[in-house]
């Protein structure tokens, strides 16, 4: 069960992290040889598929870490190298903690993204707008895409950091 | 803090070995599952000029993880005092005869699979899928070098669905080590 549980545990940050860091590395990449239009049609679909994974991989993440961490044998914790406990006085709570918060960002900003971010770019377009509607409505478009690539470039740096944070575990904590 | 070398070794190696195993599994997922149906949102020509972009770059990073994945793995090993110069190379409880070592032999096989696919994507699969037909080629030439692509379309994503399957059991595998082993 141990097992099993740290297995879908570390699948699901895989899932996240490096569909993350590939959907920065790989997409944002080919968009530059693509025509604009096709990058808002393929953004669109790609941004709503990942946004799913993402929110799949984070509700297992929470769950299996937390049935982990109620399974966690205190004695069994007390006898690995360095005798790390689970409170806030020894670096592995601290570190557990840090954990919990970093995770919490990362399902707060997936949310933001899936329910205000990303339909927060769909552009307005109607027979009676003038011509300053137009452009407050491309204005509005244009700064929702930027609040979209800063809360990206957020979630990129705080789940690459998370791993390191968790790698640290297996060493007693780093905080 | 740790205030020690050791430690911080300890956690760099274990820090990039983790983070090559998500970007290459997270990765294979994405590019099939996310970036590969919105490439059929747009239409088949400029789909094709896509996908050889998003396939080019991915394989960077295909071939990057296989190869940190490897170096860290052999440098935790060496840290953790279960590799030796002499023959088998190897320290209890690396042996064949624990269930720690049959294990990490099992991972270091499984490794092997992916690095095999990963050659036969690269330099087998992906060339015929970015082979050019010269001006002058015949119906028949045509319609042969259309299904050499379509097979070798089929093939890149049965092994990338494989390379997913290998990786799955690798990590279900690398997360028993911390119990002593699944086999």
């Amino acid at each position: 069960m141990d097992t099993l549980l740290a297995a879908v545990h570390a699948v699901s940050w895989a899932v996240y992290v490096g569909g993350a860091i590939t959907m920065e590395w790989v997409l944002r990449y080919a968009q530059r040889t693509m025509p604009p239009s096709q990058v808002g049609v393929v953004c669109k679909n790609a941004g709503m598929r990942y946004r799913w994974f993402g929110l799949g991989s984070l509700a297992v993440i929470g769950a299996t870490g937390a049935a982990m961490f109620l399974r966690i044998d205190e004695a069994e914790l007390a006898a690995r190298a360095g005798a790390p406990e689970l409170s806030l006085g020894d670096p592995y709570g601290r570190t557990m903690l840090v954990l919990t918060i970093a995770w919490l960002a990362l399902a707060a900003t997936v949310l933001l993204m899936a329910f205000w971010l990303h339909p927060a770019q769909r552009k307005r377009s109607l027979p009676e707008m003038t011509q300053s509607d137009v452009a407050r409505e491309r204005q509005r478009v244009g700064q929702a895409i930027g609040r979209m690539d800063k809360a990206l470039k957020f979630e990129l740096v705080v789940s690459v950091a998370a791993i390191g944070v968790g790698a640290s575990l297996n060493a007693g904590g780093l905080f | 803090m740790p205030d020690d070398f050791a430690t911080w070794q300890h956690i760099i190696f274990g820090y990039l070995h983790d983070i090559a195993i998500a970007v290459y599994f997270g990765g294979a997922v994405a590019m099939e599952f996310v970036l590969g149906p919105a490439q059929a949102s747009i239409p088949p020509a400029q789909a094709q000029v896509m996908g050889q972009k998003t396939a080019d770059r991915f394989l960077w990073l295909v071939w990057g993880s296989l190869a940190l994945i490897f170096v860290t793995g052999v440098l935790r090993l060496a840290r953790m005092e279960m590799l030796s110069w002499s023959w088998p190379f190897v320290e209890d409880p690396l042996v064949l005869s624990e269930s720690y070592g049959r294990t990490l032999l099992a991972m270091v096989l499984l490794w092997c699979v992916l690095v095999v696919n990963g050659a036969l994507i690269t330099f087998v699969f992906r060339p015929r899928l970015a082979g050019k037909l010269t001006p002058g080629t015949g119906g028949a030439q045509l319609a042969a070098a259309q299904t050499a692509k379509i097979q070798a379309a089929t093939w890149v994503q049965r092994l990338t669905r494989i390379d997913i399957g290998v990786t799955l059991l690798i990590a279900l595998m690398g997360a028993s080590l911390g119990w002593g082993g699944l086999i």
